[in-house]
């Protein structure tokens, strides 16, 4: 088979848009290579001739019946929740945000189902970001906080021009205790603990003002990280769930923003969010625009409303789960099998492979997902239309 | 399609010589018509005021900026809801509404097309997701090309080599439209954003070099200008001039317009660029030398960007403008920056009447507004919402028609800026009726090259609104009875009665397809997204558009 490409892999939230995909008996195999992307192809390519269309608790049936029993189950519900879109599409995301503003549901982008990743911190000050190009060709210090890129986003170092065949002449920082594949890069490796950030982000912004610590456990790495920092006219600090996730993370992560805004005044100092998924960003950014609300937004009360702090989800009689791997709901649109608890699920074209569509990068570039194998499979974005079409009827 | 005759109104048609005669206007086919059967719906305008759709030349209203905007500011919101209807989506008010409440507040003001000021092209996918959920008006967008680090290079070899407008450069202008779906070009701060980038730097005069690219501002603003003046796009180079805000200002901006001498300009929020002084001290007013200029140049218009008094979110391109902001002690900051093309600033803001800088910018809006001769040439904006909300446009109309109103509200604004103005001067004008359609559709729409808006003549769009003909100015115009769109009512009785999604304005100018060759190169490792993938070509995105050809200005 012909290799297909280049196209948008959506393996993860980097979509990195120049990808060849070689097809054959042995499976998929990506240039360039990427563990993370071949993962995602292989497990959608080829598209699955024997799989049922559509499933009702696990006995296959057509899109009709599917589709009927869901709008059924929705319209009862008294309390929906859509949630999911990892692999979502812009056009998901906003035939779902219209279904959820119809049924007066809930939307989850940040799974309240799982532990709390923390409220946002940039609504409190703002922040100071930039796209991967700009901290490629910009940064000439770049700091990735307690995260494993080299894990989570195979190809994020390589497209901020660190390759790994040469020593770059910029630094890259790495705070981290843990051993990853990305502390391996480092050119200059922090190992403070995690209950240590909020420390030692408010130690550098000590720093930062010109002020001395007081010598301590961290005041050298800090100064050398901070002594770094102020040598150049431009840096960047990549962070993600490491800093801003579970107890305390709000904190931690306005911690950060504070640290840059700060750094900001004699330098030009810029963020990066890593975002696990290919959706993440974009059915953030679509909540945002169509309810004014990033995050977790509820329009119960039929209007949107933003969820700031976790709520027991006790009452959610239906989850109808968008675009995501298994996991438990009532009924899941998806491209790949449903868990065994889902009670009805459609299959749909799988964007990137069978579907175009449009996606945010997680630096809120926008891409196209080209269909390099397109099918007559409905997208997500088509199901939830006509849900909205029957429940609405 | 509706058959409807506006029967017995007061037409204000400044663009047919009509100022508030007697007549009907009748519509069939999304169009007005010369007449229409017994059949048609009759409205019974007398009494009323009629006026071709309102036309917003510059807002922003959509895209990533926008976007951040309104993540920034919930709370801005929480108290502004729109509940869903059988007919309408729900969302939320503040300064920066969602998508679906801003064309709808739009509708129910009386306008029906609005362009989105700046947009980064890198960004057009979003930017097109979001204009496809704002309802009810039609919209364009403008594409950021000040700061373009691939132009940067087509210009250096242009003005190197024959001084003059390249055919490259000006076959990739129209390529960028071309992949983008944008209406027309703007230009932010040529150069200085490419500089804030870089280490916090800007450019202060014209012929500041942009370090690193070999090219200065007056050679973006020359070429670039040059290009779509050359191409003949149906609006011109849209300026948003270096400086935005600093005391003395107003050197620069009569030196970007002598730049720009004898090419068709718009530039953006004139008030924001009419500062006398020095930086870093106190700014005075240099409105009156701005006019003096307009009146000598008929290519050259603007709009003025009024400050209203309360809250505002500020939000750039030009980025530096914001960290000034921040540094006066703004709670909250976004920058952002965008590889090859642009940045961006967020700043939410309070304009106080108190405040000595606040209320001077508002007197020179207003100076702008009423000691203008020639109201074809200055257009209504706030700069939404860097000014203010596009909600205070009826307060707007109300201080240029309502001079007692005016002098109230000046008695209420710091005096010792009042008094560094003409405000105090014995100025009564009051706007007529004909002269807010001007700046408020009829010189909008042909200065974006939209034949078929602004005006009630037959062939035009269906877009009307029709308003009590109130004392209160501010009442009338926050209120119109009817709003048609496209030739269907959209609001009757200050309620939205129809959905419409709106059309997508884009323009095209035909050039050599072979600029993929130059560009290509340029684009090499610069973006981080390949050449091949960044136009949007997707129908879902492009389409359904009205396309407006080049050339017909």
């Amino acid at each position: 088979m012909a290799d297909l490409g280049p196209v948008t892999c959506a393996g993860c939230g980097l979509l990195c848009d120049d990808v060849t995909i070689e097809v054959s008996s042995d499976g998929v195999r990506l240039e360039p290579e990427c563990p993370l992307g071949t993962k995602w192809f292989s497990e959608r390519m080829p598209a699955p001739t024997d799989a049922p269309a559509a499933t009702i608790e696990g006995e296959p049936t057509d899109i009709e019946s599917a589709l009927a029993r869901a709008a059924e189950m929705l319209r009862d519900a008294h309390r929906p929740l859509l949630d999911g879109f990892e692999n979502a599409t812009v056009e998901d995301a906003r035939a779902a945000v219209a279904l959820a503003d119809r049924l007066g549901a809930l939307v989850t982008t940040r799974s309240l189902t799982d532990s709390w990743p923390g409220a946002p911190a940039v609504p409190l000050r703002g922040a100071s970001t930039a796209t991967l190009g700009e901290i490629r060709d910009r940064s000439q210090v770049v700091v990735v906080w307690r995260e494993d890129p080299e894990t989570t986003h195979p190809r994020l170092l390589e497209r901020l021009g660190f390759g790994k065949s040469s020593r770059s002449a910029r630094t890259l920082a790495v705070i981290d205790d843990r051993d990853t594949a990305t502390t391996a890069r480092a050119d200059l490796r922090l190992a403070w603990p995690r209950d240590r950030d909020l420390e030692s982000l408010t130690g550098l912004h000590v720093l930062q003002s010109g002020r001395s610590l007081r010598p301590g456990n961290l005041s050298g790495e800090l100064k050398d990280l901070m002594d770094r920092l102020s040598a150049v006219p431009h840096a960047a600090l990549i962070f993600g769930p490491g800093l801003t996730g579970g107890a305390g993370g709000q904190r931690r992560a306005l911690a950060l923003h504070e640290l840059v805004r700060a750094l900001c005044h004699a330098r030009h100092v810029v963020t990066l969010e890593l975002l696990p998924a290919a959706g993440v960003r974009g059915i953030d950014d679509v909540l945002a625009w169509q309810s004014g609300y990033g995050g977790n937004v509820d329009f119960a009360s039929g209007h949107p409303e933003l969820l700031t702090a976790t709520r027991p989800l006790d009452d959610v009689d239906v989850t109808l789960l968008v675009e995501s791997g298994p996991a438990a709901a009532e009924i899941a649109l998806a491209s790949l099998p449903a868990g065994p608890d889902v009670e009805v699920w459609i299959r749909t074209a799988a964007a990137g492979v069978s579907a175009a569509g449009t996606v945010h990068r997680l630096d809120g570039v926008p891409l196209t997902l080209q269909a390099p194998q397109p099918d007559g499979t409905p997208t997500a974005a088509t199901l939830l239309t006509r849900l909205l079409a029957e429940v609405g009827a | 399609m509706t058959e409807i005759r506006i029967s017995g109104g007061a037409v204000h048609d400044p663009a047919n010589d009509v100022d508030g005669d007697i007549r009907d206007v009748c519509l069939n086919d999304g169009k007005v018509v010369a007449d229409v059967g017994p059949g048609a719906r009759r409205i019974d305008a007398r009494g009323m005021v009629v006026m071709p759709g309102g036309v917003d030349i510059h807002a922003h209203i959509a895209g990533p900026k926008v976007n951040a905007a309104r993540k920034l500011t919930p709370d801005d919101r929480r108290d502004a809801v729109l509940d869903r209807t059988a007919i309408l989506r729900s969302g939320t008010g503040g300064v920066v509404p969602s998508t679906f409440a801003t064309g709808y507040r739009y509708s129910l003001l009386g306008y029906t097309t609005v362009v989105e000021a700046a947009a980064p092209p890198l960004a057009a996918r979003h930017v097109l997701s979001e204009l496809r959920d704002t309802p009810m008006i039609d919209k364009a967008f403008l594409i950021l090309m000040g700061n373009n680090q691939v132009l940067f290079e087509l210009i250096r070899e242009s003005a190197h080599s024959s001084g003059t407008v390249s055919p490259q450069l000006r076959d990739a202008v129209a390529w960028w439209l071309d992949a983008t779906g944008g209406y027309g070009v703007k230009l932010v701060n040529p150069g200085g954003v490419e500089r804030w980038k870089q280490d916090n730097g800007n450019v202060h005069t014209l012929d500041d070099d942009v370090a690193g690219f070999d090219v200065t501002p007056r050679q973006v603003l020359e070429a670039i200008g040059g290009a779509v003046d050359e191409l003949g796009l149906p609006h011109p180079v849209h300026v948003h001039a270096n400086n935005l805000g600093i005391p003395g200002n107003a050197d620069t901006t009569l030196d970007t317009m002598r730049t720009l001498s004898g090419r068709q300009a718009h530039f953006a929020h004139l008030q924001f660029h009419a500062y006398g002084g020095r930086p870093g001290g106190q700014p005075r007013s240099r409105a009156p030398e701005l006019l003096d200029y307009l009146a000598a140049h008929p290519e050259v218009t603007a709009d003025v960007g009024q400050v209203m008094f309360g809250p505002a979110v500020t939000m750039t391109a030009d980025a530096a403008v914001s960290a000034v902001l921040r540094d006066l002690g703004a709670d909250k900051w976004i920058n952002h920056d965008t590889e090859v093309e642009t940045g961006c600033g967020i700043v939410p803001y309070m304009y106080r009447a108190g405040n000595y800088v606040h209320a001077l910018q508002w007197g020179i809006g207003l100076e702008l507004f009423l000691l203008g001769k020639n109201p074809w040439q200055v257009m209504l904006s706030t700069d939404h919402p860097n000014g203010g909300s596009f909600l205070s446009y009826p307060k707007l109309i109300r201080l240029l028609m309502d001079r007692a109103f005016r002098e109230d509200q000046l008695g209420r604004a710091n005096q010792r800026a009042i008094q560094r103005t003409a405000l105090l001067d014995g100025l009564d004008r009051e706007y007529t009726l004909n002269e807010i359609a001007i700046i408020t559709r009829a010189a909008p729409a042909r200065r974006l090259g939209l034949r078929d808006k602004g005006h009630l003549a037959v062939g035009a769009d269906a877009d009307v609104t029709i308003y009590d003909d109130r004392t209160d100015r501010e009442e009338m115009f926050a209120t119109p009875r009817y709003v048609i769109k496209g030739g269907e009512v959209a609001v009757e009785e200050g309620q939205l009665r129809r959905p419409d999604d709106g059309l997508l304005l884009s323009s095209r100018a035909a050039f050599d397809p072979d600029v993929s060759r130059v560009l290509e190169p340029l684009f090499g490792d610069r973006y981080t997204v390949s050449f091949e993938h960044y136009p949007v070509r997707d129908p879902a995105l492009r389409e359904p558009a009205q396309i407006v050809e080049a050339g017909a200005r």
